[in-house]
């Protein structure tokens, strides 16, 4: 199914709408998984930004569209007309800011008026936070409404991977479904140009002496 | 209220919210997948170090180190060619983050803030085209990060070594070519490198330039 104004690849790629109030962190996410980096600093999305996003799984590769859309009303530019033809969904809250977990109604209110029986996934964000406002105890309106629910954190990657492989599995109805390798391609041979040898070399003494950009104590798993 | 009261809840709550259980509406699918055989590119590689760790690329523009993933990073040898790549992925998504040859000119230095870190240049492939990038990259324990850098270290003078003995090995034979057709053709097949040779010999039909072609690759 190719959607309006989205290039088509050879591939099953599905529009995905992401929502929720503004500095919930729903570009932070997407941005995470797009390039690996952690931002930090807020800048209110204007409108919707659309990011394509490969996974490699058990059943070949897929691609997500996600259409990170503006949180803030005044820079909502289309507003729920960002929603049509949307085959899946995430509405993003920020676990330790209370109103925004109020907001889910209204959220998922204006999304299933446009998008009717499609997936979506609930998301209680920056749960590495330690004063959260809204306990995993309280959030129940996944259950009202038949909305799966994960407590992620786009910091500590907790849960980052879970709200993509869900809406996969409902999407290709296989609950088998799973993440595997990209495959690495052999990385080609490559010239040794020694001018620029020696320019990298400068470069990297001082890139070595620049911190680096999270906490020493952050977990690995 | 104690500090330590709501982070207690917190644990016990934590079950409650089962990943295992669909709170989903039934939908109906959209796609029908079949399952299909995974390549991982690692099947003619031997992995030679293995280790969980956090990739950083260097941004110029920022002048910051950015992340580029948290995961494992691996040396994998080549069954066949003897060459040595580092390969990072990123865990759960199994995305690359780094994917580039170990070359003999390379090294890698310790990271100026972090005894846990170090700092290389690479001519990275993670994106499917070549990329000069600086990467910082940090373990869970200065062992780890050790260990990283001695087998950086000796991967590289490795390759050194076998590059040489390439080097020599072409010289060999482009005598031979002249004399002996047949191992060419057997050359010819076996190594890639070679076939370089084997390529402009005949297109130029000129011996100076085949004897000029081993300088350049070394």
């Amino acid at each position: 199914m190719a959607l309006p104004n989205q290039q088509t690849v050879d591939y099953p790629s599905f529009k995905l709408v992401i929502v929720g109030d503004g500095g919930t962190g729903k570009t932070t996410f997407v941005k995470r998984h797009l390039t690996g980096e952690f931002e930090k600093k807020y800048e209110p999305t204007i409108g919707v930004e659309v990011h394509p996003l490969d996974f490699f799984t058990n059943c070949g590769k897929i691609r997500f569209y996600c259409w990170d859309t503006a949180g803030q009303e005044k820079f909502g530019g289309l507003r729920d007309g960002y929603y049509i033809h949307g085959q899946c969904a995430i509405i993003m809250f920020d676990v330790t800011a209370r109103l925004t977990y109020k907001n889910v109604p209204t959220w998922h209110r204006d999304l299933c008026r446009v998008c009717e029986n499609i997936p979506i996934v609930l998301c209680g964000n920056k749960v590495d936070v330690k004063n959260r406002q809204v306990k995993a105890k309280q959030v129940t309106f996944h259950r009202k409404k038949n909305l799966q629910y994960y407590e992620i954190s786009a910091k500590s990657n907790y849960n980052f991977e879970k709200p993509f492989l869900y809406l996969a599995r409902k999407l290709a109805g296989d609950t088998n479904l799973h993440f595997v390798e990209s495959p690495a391609l052999a990385p080609p041979e490559v010239q040794i140009d020694l001018a620029a040898q020696q320019q990298h070399e400068a470069e990297l003494l001082a890139a070595a002496s620049q911190p680096l950009p999270d906490d020493d104590d952050d977990q690995f798993e | 209220m104690s500090s330590a009261d709501p982070e207690h809840r917190e644990e016990e709550e934590a079950p409650a919210v089962g990943d295992d259980e669909d709170t989903g509406a039934h939908v109906a699918p959209i796609v029908k997948l079949e399952e299909v055989a995974v390549t991982t590119g690692e099947e003619d590689e031997d992995a030679i170090l293995d280790l969980k760790s956090k990739l950083y690329r260097f941004d110029k523009d920022g002048n910051q180190w950015k992340e580029r993933g948290a995961g494992t990073v691996k040396f994998l040898k080549h069954k066949a060619s003897g060459k040595v790549r580092l390969l990072m992925r990123q865990s759960k998504t199994l995305k690359i983050c780094a994917n580039h040859l170990i070359l003999p000119t390379m090294s890698v230095q310790e990271h100026a803030g972090n005894e846990k870190s170090c700092v290389w240049h690479a001519r990275d492939f993670a994106d499917g085209e070549l990329k000069d990038e600086l990467f910082c990259i940090r373990f869970p324990s200065i062992e780890n990060c050790k260990s990283f850098m001695e087998t950086f270290q000796e991967v590289a003078e490795t390759q050194k070594a076998e590059d040489e003995k390439e080097s020599s090995d072409a010289a060999g034979l482009i005598e031979k070519l002249s004399v002996e057709e047949k191992a060419d053709a057997e050359k010819k097949d076996e190594e890639k490198s070679e076939d370089k040779t084997v390529e402009k010999e005949s297109a130029s039909g000129k011996e100076s330039k085949a004897v000029e072609e081993p300088a350049s690759s070394a």
